[in-house]
């Protein structure tokens, strides 16, 4: 087993690489590495070290510091501390211009290409070829383009070809072909596979394959551990912006890397007592239910009710966001049946959805929770409008004594309720989202990722504002990528995977290992080795 | 505001077109008479176009297709509509030209096709007419010599040492330069005072500003010469609003219909009217005239400049 | 475009005040950029501040802010109305029109108000509707409505100015109360209106939702496309408004009136302090925005410059204001 390099070694090692280059056969080696935004610590010691010509699995829970690493990686943040090591030489990227011109490329999840250009003109934007004119070389930009892209066997795709055109598949596979086309020495692929088919993941594969077979380092980002075992040669598993472990794949197993990624977090959070209150009636009841990108015909299916947190688990593109903006009447539904404590009912709005008593806390607080401009009172107010006005007149007095009570009620700290929203700390302004709710009493809440950049302190007190709602009756549907958080808070927790329900888990079974195992289940069947 | 003036092009080619369509190839033998006309939006063409109408039906002895444009600068309508007049095979081409430059080309390609061509209203470029080896009569008003009717008017009343200010027109427009050398040849010999000289664009709320404020600024003035009656109406209810309609007198040019009221009462001392009316059937017929055998008219063919004032 | 450097930077909702310097800024930035340009044209000029002058920019401004306060509604939700301008003109001439029907002067005045308010805000609403039904660009839309609204005013009036009004009419565009114009009051009392309704009302506070988050809005369950409706209909309003002003001032209304007024309105709205990308500005501000503009062209012409350096300077103080105003906003910022 090879664990990560202990400090004291890594540093002594470090100072000798300073002088005497070409000694480690490692490629890059990050050390001890920490970044700070503002008073939240992305990264507190990530340690990495990358050896020439091998395929690197990057693995850890949402939030563990997987992006920030790889930012710092191509330049687009500088770390608060630590240093980076390239071929034994210190390496500060200036900027993503300068690690590119490096050797380090990088494929990110969500595309940067430019749609209504050709197939060639995004393989070359960075460096657009001239003629001696000055003038756009179209042929020199097609032939480049060829040659990229037969370079990773994509022989079909017309480098004339509008990108819009085209698959996601293709475009992910083009974004490689750009980044493969300067000479790449590391190609970060950060989750290539969320968006693609299996057939599509197998031709990824190969690709990945024939990159490494030419000496180029892979860095393989992903959520999907059979993929990790299936094409990795060692892995490196972050937890909480720190480097836990670095093994070599022959050696480890999908349960352990489990293990690794959960940590021992689990015990603790696990203390946090959850009182479980007898449920009442249904609340809100799907049969089968299905939104536009949902692939399946059985859709989704499920109760909740009254004084009820049920937890929606699953990778992300599972489908989880899309059905809560589905039941809040955001997009459409094409087929299945909701029922409203039991009367069949379908939203063509947000409105219908707020006046039947449902609430929506979103995942993106920035623009679809908050105002960030307008005052918290304000805010507080928005949904609840009619409640401290008349005749559409404003009732300041009215509004400010709303933001009051329920900003007490939620402990919201703040200057003051004229201030804008976004003074606020993120947690603070996750209470000023789910008090807009709460100020017109809703009987079922629907939340996403409620505690997202949330510190733990005001965690704590976000999930004790939902324990006490549960008391008071009310449904609360909780979508999140943070197990534990899911574990502490629900009363049952169903695993999304496809926009289908792979399992439902009661409190008395929960586990990260199990909801791992229905959260991976379909990929991982078969491929385990 | 290129879009517009495109879809303006694109619209008025279309119509050309259908124009032609519908026209049973000029079957009968009367002359096709094809007028080309500065904005419709102004008063003062749109009256033009009318008289022409009117001097088509009276005459009866040819055929008048008249084409207007948007703007003031919407030059390349009125190229487009020279062309389309060359293509259809008009008899005679009469144009008040937008600019006096740019016009000259596509004439000369209609002279050169044989169609009579009539300069009236801003006379073209003598360079430009040098240079493009054209020789064209222009059929028009003297503005210069208008606006010094109106001018000498104010003068008269004035008398020495009278002190007058100068409304102008849309800066680097021609008839607004003459207009105003017009204005200064009287200030020159009637031994007047100019205090300032500015632009109100033609326009009636902007001269009343600019009034107002010169005024404010030069309270001893006596006089205000406006270089179209648009921009006078302004500076008359600036006077007004100022109380000093009594002791400043104003002079326009244009003789449109809105400014006799303020004529009868004397709110406006003059305004001068170069007959707009006719200029476009004179000019019809001066073509007419070519066409029949007479010789091609030579330099300036001066058409009448009259002074209006409140005075039966 | 950075919300952040938009100047008068007032949220809804300001309640609480500290006194500090900074405060004080940010809500008179503006203010004490005018109250500069006063300064500096009562010094150089002999005739800036008599009440005379004084009585002559009031009327000056008033069309402009008539419609800037309808422009701060559009702009506030993220939107532009290229169409004013025009739209003033139709305005003025299907009021033209109605002023001269036979039938009594007190009847043909009301006609000639109703005629021109309707026609604003019908273009406005059709302005509105058109843009937020199919989610299309404002911009391309009142561009459009600039051209049809244009044509229309031609071809009603026939090209041709309509005149002779009657004199009880006439006597209202050129009325003072104390020095005040009378019809600077109307401009000041529906500023008055716009100010209340942004900051008290229901409708207001959605609008400067929508410029900040339309999504927020809707999520909140709010009918995000009669807002946008509404403030498009009421910049259409104001043009009708301006129009009986521009007609009474006058005395004529002519089908080629307010030609680039919508460009003042916007520049009076941008100086004011109000965000083009929305969600951030008042109504103070754009009246401060108007003056500012109104003082400029009124002192430059005292001064006597030509009206070449008139333009470039004009020019010149816009952008400086707007830079300003950008740097205040920064140093404002808590």
């Amino acid at each position: 087993m090879d664990i990560v390099q202990t400090r004291e070694t890594s540093h002594r090692q470090a100072d000798k690489m300073d002088t005497q280059r070409d000694i480690s056969p490692d490629i890059l080696c990050v050390r001890e590495l920490h970044k700070n935004f503002g008073g939240v610590k992305a990264l507190k010691g990530v340690s990495l070290a990358l050896r020439a010509g091998e395929v690197h699995a990057l693995v850890g829970e949402n939030g563990a510091g997987k992006s920030t690493l790889i930012k710092i990686l191509t330049g687009v943040f500088q770390p608060t501390a630590g240093d980076i090591l390239l071929d034994g030489q210190a390496y500060k990227p200036a900027g993503p211009r300068d690690a590119k011109f490096k050797g380090i490329q990088v494929v990110h999840q969500e595309f940067n290409l430019l749609p209504h250009l050709s197939v060639s003109e995004n393989i070359s934007f960075e460096q657009m070829p001239r003629t001696r004119l000055g003038l756009l070389d179209r042929k020199e930009m097609d032939r480049r383009a060829r040659v990229a892209l037969d370079a990773i066997g994509l022989l079909d795709v017309d480098v004339r070809a509008p990108v819009y055109t085209l698959g996601i598949a293709h475009r992910q596979l083009i974004e490689i072909a750009r980044a493969l086309q300067s000479d790449s020495r590391i190609l970060i692929l950060d989750e290539p596979t969320a968006t693609l088919t299996d057939r599509e993941t197998e031709r990824l594969f190969k690709i990945v394959a024939g990159i490494r077979a030419q000496g180029v380092t892979v860095v393989f980002v992903s959520h999907h551990l059979s993929e990790v075992f299936a094409n990795c040669d060692r892995v490196t598993v972050l937890r909480s912006g720190e480097t836990i472990v670095t093994e070599d794949i022959s050696v480890t197993s999908p349960d352990q890397l489990v293990a690794h990624m959960v940590g021992r977090r689990l015990a603790r959070e696990m203390a946090q007592e959850k009182t479980t209150t007898e449920p009442g009636a249904v609340a809100l009841s799907l049969q089968n239910f299905r939104v536009e990108k949902s692939p399946y015909e059985e859709g989704v299916s499920f109760n909740l009710r009254y004084g009820e947190i049920l937890g929606i688990a699953g990778l992300v593109g599972a489908g989880r966001t899309e059905l809560l903006r589905g039941i809040f009447g955001i997009d459409p539904v094409i087929s299945g049946q909701m029922l409203r404590e039991g009367v069949p009912a379908s939203f063509a709005s947000p409105r219908e959805a707020i006046k039947s008593g449902i609430g929506f806390v979103t995942e993106d607080r920035k623009d679809e929770g908050l105002i960030l401009d307008m005052a918290i009172a304000a805010n507080v107010s928005l949904a609840a409008l009619e409640k401290v006005s008349k005749n559409g007149l404003l009732n300041r007095l009215a509004e400010l004594s709303l933001a009051d009570r329920l900003g007490s009620m939620l402990k919201l700290k703040s200057g003051g309720l004229s201030d804008r929203a976004s003074s606020l700390s993120g947690g603070n302004q996750q209470k000023v989202v789910i008090a807009k709710w709460l100020a017109r009493d809703p009987s079922v809440l629907l939340l996403d990722e409620p505690t997202r950049g949330v510190d733990v302190g005001a965690k704590a007190e976000i999930y004790a504002i939902m324990r006490n709602l549960a008391q008071k009756g009310v449904a609360m549907l909780v979508v999140s990528s943070e197990l534990p958080e899911l574990i502490t808070l629900c009363d049952r927790i169903l695993v999304l995977s496809d926009h289908r329900v792979q399992g439902e888990i009661p409190r008395e079974a929960f586990s990260e290992e199990a909801i791992l195992r229905l959260a991976y289940q379909r990929k991982d069947q078969g491929t385990k080795k | 505001m290129k879009i517009i003036k495109v879809a303006a092009a694109a619209a008025m080619t279309f119509a050309l077109a259908t124009a032609t369509a519908i026209t049973p190839a000029m079957a009968d033998d009367k002359p096709v008479v094809g007028l080309v006309m500065k904005s419709l939006a102004n008063e003062f063409f749109k009256n033009m176009l009318e008289g022409a109408n009117a001097h088509e039906a009276k005459r009866g002895d040819y055929v008048l297709k008249a084409v207007g444009m948007q703007s003031e600068a919407d030059i390349e309508t009125q190229i487009n509509a020279v062309e389309n007049f060359i293509t259809q095979g008009v008899d005679a081409i009469v144009i008040a030209p937008a600019d006096s430059r740019a016009l000259v080309p596509p004439l000369k390609r209609a002279m050169e096709a044989g169609i009579v061509v009539i300069n009236f209203d801003v006379a073209l470029d003598e360079k430009a007419k040098e240079e493009n080896g054209v020789d064209l009569a222009f059929v028009g008003p003297d503005n210069r010599g208008g606006a010094k009717l109106a001018g000498d008017a104010l003068a008269q009343k004035l008398g020495k040492g009278g002190k007058v200010i100068i409304i102008e027109g849309n800066p680097g427009a021609d008839n607004a330069h003459q207009r105003k050398m017009g204005f200064e040849d009287s200030i020159k010999e009637g031994g007047l005072v100019l205090v300032e000289s500015r632009t109100a664009h033609w326009e009636t709320e902007e001269a009343n500003t600019v009034a107002t404020n010169i005024l404010t600024a030069n309270p001893d003035i006596q006089g205000i010469m406006a270089a179209n009656d648009s921009m006078a109406i302004g500076v008359v209810k600036a006077l007004e609003s100022a109380g000093r309609s009594k002791d400043i007198l104003v002079v326009g040019f244009d003789n449109i219909p809105a400014v006799s009221p303020m004529l009868s009462d004397g709110r406006l001392l003059a305004t001068v009217d170069q007959f707009g009316q006719e200029m476009a059937a004179n000019a019809i017929d001066i073509a007419l005239d070519v066409l029949a055998g007479s010789p091609k008219p030579q330099g300036w063919v001066r058409t009448p400049v009259t002074l209006v004032t409140g005075e039966k | 475009m950075n919300v952040e450097a938009t100047g008068l930077a007032q949220t809804p909702f300001t309640g609480r005040k500290k006194f500090s310097f900074k405060s004080v800024l940010r809500e008179a930035g503006i203010g004490l950029a005018l109250v500069a340009l006063v300064i500096i044209f009562s010094v150089t000029t002999e005739h800036f501040l008599t009440a005379n002058n004084i009585t002559n920019i009031l009327t000056q401004v008033t069309i402009n802010l008539v419609l800037a306060v309808g422009m701060t509604f559009v702009i506030l939700i993220g939107g532009i109305d290229l169409s004013v301008g025009s739209l003033l003109a139709l305005c003025a001439v299907v009021a033209g029109k109605a002023i001269s029907l036979d039938v009594g002067v007190p009847m043909a005045i009301s006609l000639a108000v109703l005629a021109a308010v309707l026609a604003g805000t019908l273009c406005g609403v059709l302005n509105g509707a058109i843009s937020a039904f199919w989610a299309l660009p404002s911009f391309i839309i009142t561009l459009g409505m600039l051209n049809v609204a244009r044509g229309a005013a031609l071809h009603i009036s026939d090209a041709r100015t309509i005149y002779s009004f009657p004199s009880e009419f006439n006597a209202f565009g050129s009325m003072t109360f104390y020095g005040i114009p009378v019809v600077f009051l109307v401009a000041l009392m529906l500023a008055l209106l716009a100010w209340f309704v942004l900051t008290r009302t229901v409708f207001g506070r959605l609008l400067y939702g929508l410029g900040n988050s339309e999504e927020a809005v809707r999520l909140a369950g709010h009918s995000v496309f009669w807002c946008k409706v509404a403030a498009f209909t009421i910049c259409g309003f104001t043009a009708g408004i301006a129009a009986i002003i521009y007609m009474a001032r006058l005395n004529i209304s002519s089908p080629i009136a307010g030609v680039g007024f919508e460009l003042n309105a916007i520049a009076a709205v941008i100086i004011g302090g109000t965000s083009l990308s929305g969600g951030r500005g008042s109504v103070l501000g754009t009246l401060l925005g108007a003056f500012i503009i109104g003082v400029l062209a009124n002192g430059l012409i005292l001064l006597g410059l030509s009206d070449f350096m008139r333009q470039m300077i004009t020019g010149v103080v816009i952008i400086v204001a707007v830079i300003l105003d950008h740097y205040r906003a920064k140093y404002t910022r808590s």
